[in-house]
């Protein structure tokens, strides 16, 4: 051993596994980005995920929260990996080496480390994506549109997060080289970086800020857009957020700073809650960025639950089995057909109805936006042909649900949901109904509101009425509605099936369109700007999705086909598999998100156990026995991942709450909502098991690393 | 470079006050008693900025260490010891005052310069040993050589002279964490004169250990100051330590209070029994003012 680097390879040797951690870290965080970046920009995702929709931006708001923990964790693997090489830094600066000497082989060792990292990582990244992707496709659905295509553009991310890796270790090395103190090692002085003192009322005034925060950072968007007609920019909505993120941090403060015990407790915890406060900083930056990326991860993943139990609720609340449509010019089959092919299948029919409706122009107000210097701003535009709805006459509506309405001509009734979601779909309060084809106009009156899940979405008028508009429309405007119910239709999947499928090779391309797709704003549109961008020939330029024949089974066709069937065994059973991209990415992402908090949480613990040592060992000169040394490093364990899950679920916990209370309208908590939040509950009960079972590998590990017994 | 007589041959306690400090007069000496200094400080001054508040903890400090001499600094806490040392170490910058070593000014150096000194001029003991663990004894011992780029045969030899000296060439390929405390300072000690240094500094070099290992330091200190004619300033509070070394100096608030020479003209044991009471009486006496 000659040389300098001799020396740095032969201490490497002996410091293996702070190496390992630090590689680990450096590989763990590209590799997460990597896969997640590929997952985000898979084209088969982003053809489920519509642009600009809401979906979208959850993961990309995720994806930007993962980023932040990724490279938190990344940065306190660093430091930790500091802190242990700061002994043997700091003595050879007292023997002589200059910091510049010291920075070459440091910043050798930490290109090397970085460089090969990030590119293993990155390699591996979008194999991992595929691997996870296989095994839900394996586990737990599998579809033709699930086969996971990857974009290259995914690897910019990957690459601009490894170049952070790489430029942030470099700096951090050189700001480590930089601030060495020979003083602070030789003389083993302890560092420290205290919080000023902290008020007690900091932390009920964190939680009032952190509820009030949240509350106008939801409400922000309505009062502006709604309220002032306005749409500001996000940067501005994003304001309103910031009580809440002040709250927090200050809820936080309290917790490592004061605690939240009277002083009884604040005396039994002294020791612990003096560690940590001067520690402070770095802790409670730590704490912050784990509650951000819990309440991120559990937004993910109460996704899965709310939508599968919502869903399977809306599925029973059908008051019929199978309900589907067509449009007249299509050779769709009709009731004939139907219980033919029961018979076939061996499937009962109780009762079928097929009656049919008319599609007619109705009016309404249209919001037109006007670019102006403070934003973009809209008001109402009354359109007398504002879109089309399709109309029963009472008679269809009567052989359908056996009631009757009694309605008078001039006179409609619009068909609602039971729970009210669906109003921003359907408002139901047309006042002029249009024949777009003879221009035939009548005034009408929203008489009364009926509720039946299977019909929602359209309108009951009288039926001289119903003769009367419906004079002049061709088969484009009018369209068969058949509904029936089976015996055992829990054991009719294979009947529903095929008569989906039957449905679908009976339609022509004419009919293969979104739900979106509307005759009379295709009309308007083309005739002001020349194009309607749900057509299937504009659709693809703007990257909407088209809706596929070829592609029947999957999540795309299932929920955006304007015609597709409702047949609750087909859609109970294959509910998994319609969802099977969202609910594999949302998980993808919670998989995520959780494995980035526990680094965090554990590289903080062991970050404390190392910074503390000393301190420990003080201590047990003094006389301090195990049992109260390994309570003091339990509360501070304890409290590192205690605090951000308990703040980080129940604040995600209560935002989704009222997400579904002003979700409706009216405001309120709907019964499949209710049953999603409490499978939600399950799911946080599940996970807070698990992060249970970190929290106790963690701390033995600290025990370890500090030479303590656990002790009961 | 100045010359110095030093007549350390006739035990003298002078009381010191700033300029008044030295070995004695300056008188006319042969040129076999002519010895060189090798650390000259002259009215060092350094403070602290804690806060608002700004401490003195050096108040003018002169003191200078002939060639081959091995000299102590004594003081209560907060007397300024450890903030001397760790100037004269270059850890941190003096606010005023000279630092000669040898004729070098250590204030006018850059870091890069600093750290040379550290290297090739300094040697260091310091109170946790600060060894490597992943380094054998010897590693340890050729560091400082390995840093200076001087690592050649004459280095190895020079390895194995001091674990000779020090009496730990058995143990020369164990690691730190295989052997006694006072083994692990034995090794600091070659650790520190690896590199011919001008200057042994030594802070609190028997602080961790227990009297057995003390004695065996002190015995290194002495065998480097009498085999390789080492010149070593320590830091200590242990007045059996410091009852070995030539001179003593006693801080006291950022001063010196006071500087004792031993008298070796005698028996060696009664001496130093003699000078310990004397270095016992003085710390008392600073006691009670």
């Amino acid at each position: 051993m000659k040389t300098f680097t001799e020396v740095y390879a032969e201490l490497r040797r002996g410091n293996r596994k702070q190496y390992a951690l630090l590689a680990g870290c450096c590989f763990f965080s590209v590799l997460l980005i990597t896969a997640y970046s590929c997952m985000m920009r898979a084209p088969t995702i982003l053809s489920i995920l519509p642009e600009g929709g809401d979906s979208r931006k959850q993961v990309m708001m995720i994806f930007v929260l993962a980023v932040i923990g990724c490279g938190v964790f990344t940065a306190y693997a660093s430091g930790l990996f500091f802190r242990h090489k700061s002994r043997e830094i700091g003595i050879f600066m007292a023997l002589g080496a200059s910091r510049r000497q010291i920075r070459g082989q440091l910043q050798k060792e930490l290109s090397l480390i970085s460089v090969a990292t990030c590119a293993v990582g990155t390699i591996l990244g979008a194999p991992l994506a595929w691997l996870v992707w296989q095994i839900f496709r394996l586990m737990v659905v599998d579809t033709e549109e699930m086969v996971l295509r990857f974009d290259p553009q995914a690897y910019l991310f990957s690459l601009a997060f490894s170049i952070f890796v790489i430029v942030m270790l470099y700096f951090m090395g050189s700001r480590f080289i930089r601030r060495t103190n020979i003083v602070d090692i030789v003389q083993e002085s302890h560092k420290s970086e205290p919080i000023k003192d902290v008020p007690r009322w900091y932390g009920v005034v964190g939680i009032v800020l952190l509820l009030a925060g949240g509350f106008l950072g939801y409400m922000a968007p309505s009062f502006f857009i709604l309220g002032l007609r306005w749409y500001p920019p996000e940067g501005l909505m994003s304001i309103f957020y910031l009580p809440a993120l002040v709250g927090l941090y200050m809820i936080l403060l309290q917790t490592v700073v004061n605690g939240w015990g009277g002083k009884k407790k604040q005396y039994k915890d002294l020791i612990s809650t003096s560690m940590m406060k001067f520690q402070g900083r770095q802790t409670v930056r730590n704490m912050l960025v784990m509650t951000l990326l819990i309440a991120g991860a559990y937004f993910a993943s109460f996704y899965t639950p709310m939508m599968g139990t919502g869903a399977m609720l809306g599925y029973d609340l059908r008051p019929v089995d199978y309900v589907y449509s067509w449009r007249d010019d299509q050779n769709v089959p009709g009731e004939a057909e139907v219980l033919a092919m029961a018979e076939e299948y061996g499937v009962t029919v109780t009762d079928i109805t097929q009656v049919p409706m008319i599609r007619l122009a109705v009016d309404g107000y249209r919001n037109v936006e006007e670019e102006t210097p403070i934003g973009i701003v809209w008001h109402e535009e009354y359109r007398e042909t504002l879109a089309s709805d399709l109309f029963f006459s009472e008679f269809s509506y009567t052989a359908l649900t056996g009631e009757t309405l009694g309605l008078q001509p001039g006179q409609v009734a619009a068909v609602m949901d039971s729970d009210g979601s669906g109003k921003y779909r359907f408002a139901g309060n047309a006042s002029v109904i249009t024949n777009f084809l003879t221009g035939q106009k009548q005034t009408v009156e929203c008489q009364e509101i009926v509720k039946n899940e299977a019909l929602f979405g359209h309108y009951v008028m009288n039926d001289a009425d119903y003769a009367a508009m419906s004079e002049g429309l061709t088969s484009e405007w009018t369209e068969q509605f058949v509904a029936f119910n089976v015996e055992n239709c829990a054991d009719t999947y294979d009947f529903a099936k095929a008569l989906f499928y039957r449905i679908v090779d009976s339609s022509d391309e004419k009919v293969a369109v979104l739900e979106h797709w509307d005759p009379v704003q295709r009309a308007e549109k083309i005739e002001t700007e020349g194009i309607y961008m749900y057509d299937r020939e504009n659709s693809a330029e703007r990257g909407i999705e088209l809706i596929d024949y070829d592609q029947r089974d999957s999540s795309g066709f299932r929920l955006f086909w304007k015609y597709m069937p409702a047949f609750r065994v087909l859609d109970k059973a294959d509910f998994v598999k319609t969802m099977a991209v969202y609910l594999t990415l949302f998980i993808f992402i919670t998989v995520i998100c959780f494995a980035a908090v526990i680094v965090i949480a554990f590289t903080r613990c062991m970050t404390i156990a190392l910074t503390n040592a000393q301190v420990y060992d003080d201590l047990r000169h003094l006389g301090a026995p195990n049992a109260y040394l390994y309570n003091s490093v339990r509360g501070q364990v304890k409290r590192v991942f205690l605090v951000p899950i308990i703040v980080g679920t129940t604040l995600i916990y209560c935002f989704y709450m009222m997400i579904m209370y002003f979700n409706g309208d009216p405001a309120g908590i709907t019964s499949g909502e209710f049953a999603g939040l409490v499978t939600c509950f399950g799911v946080i009960v599940a996970v807070s098991a698990l992060l249970y079972g970190v929290y106790r590998i963690t701390l033995k590990r600290v025990c370890a690393a500090l030479q303590l017994k656990p002790s009961k | 470079m100045s010359n110095f007589t030093l007549p350390c041959a006739k035990m003298t306690d002078f009381p010191a006050n700033g300029n008044h400090f030295c070995y004695g007069e300056r008188t006319e000496t042969s040129a076999s008693e002519r010895k060189i200094i090798m650390l000259s400080v002259t009215d060092l001054h350094k403070s602290y900025q804690v806060g608002k508040n700004t401490y003195e903890v050096l108040k003018g400090i002169t003191l200078e260490v002939g060639k081959g001499e091995f000299v102590a600094v004594m003081g209560p806490s907060g007397s300024g010891k450890t903030t001397l040392l760790n100037c004269i170490s270059c850890y941190i910058p003096a606010n005023e005052g000279s630092i000669l070593l040898g004729d070098m000014e250590l204030a006018r150096l850059d870091e890069d310069s600093l750290a040379k000194v550290r290297n090739q001029k300094l040697g260091f003991v310091f109170q946790d040993f600060l060894l490597l663990d992943g380094l054998t004894v010897r590693q340890n011992i050729l560091l400082p050589a390995i840093i200076g780029g001087s690592i050649n045969q004459q280095t190895e030899n020079r390895a194995d002279q001091l674990c000779q000296v020090f009496g730990i060439s058995a143990i020369q390929n164990k690691y730190p964490a295989e052997i006694s405390g006072g083994e692990k300072q034995r090794t600091a000690v070659a650790r520190a004169l690896i590199n011919h240094p001008m200057l042994i500094l030594a802070d609190e070099p028997t602080g961790n250990l227990d009297s057995k290992s003390t004695r065996a330091v002190i015995s290194a200190f002495e065998q480097a100051k009498s085999s390789l004619d080492a010149t070593i300033f320590m830091v200590t509070h242990d007045s059996y330590a410091a009852s070995f070394c030539d001179r003593v100096i006693i801080l006291k608030d950022g001063l010196v209070w006071r500087t004792l020479t031993h008298n070796h003209d005698g028996d060696e044991m009664q001496d130093r029994l003699a000078f310990q009471d004397r270095l016992l009486d003085a710390i008392r006496e600073m006691g009670k003012e």
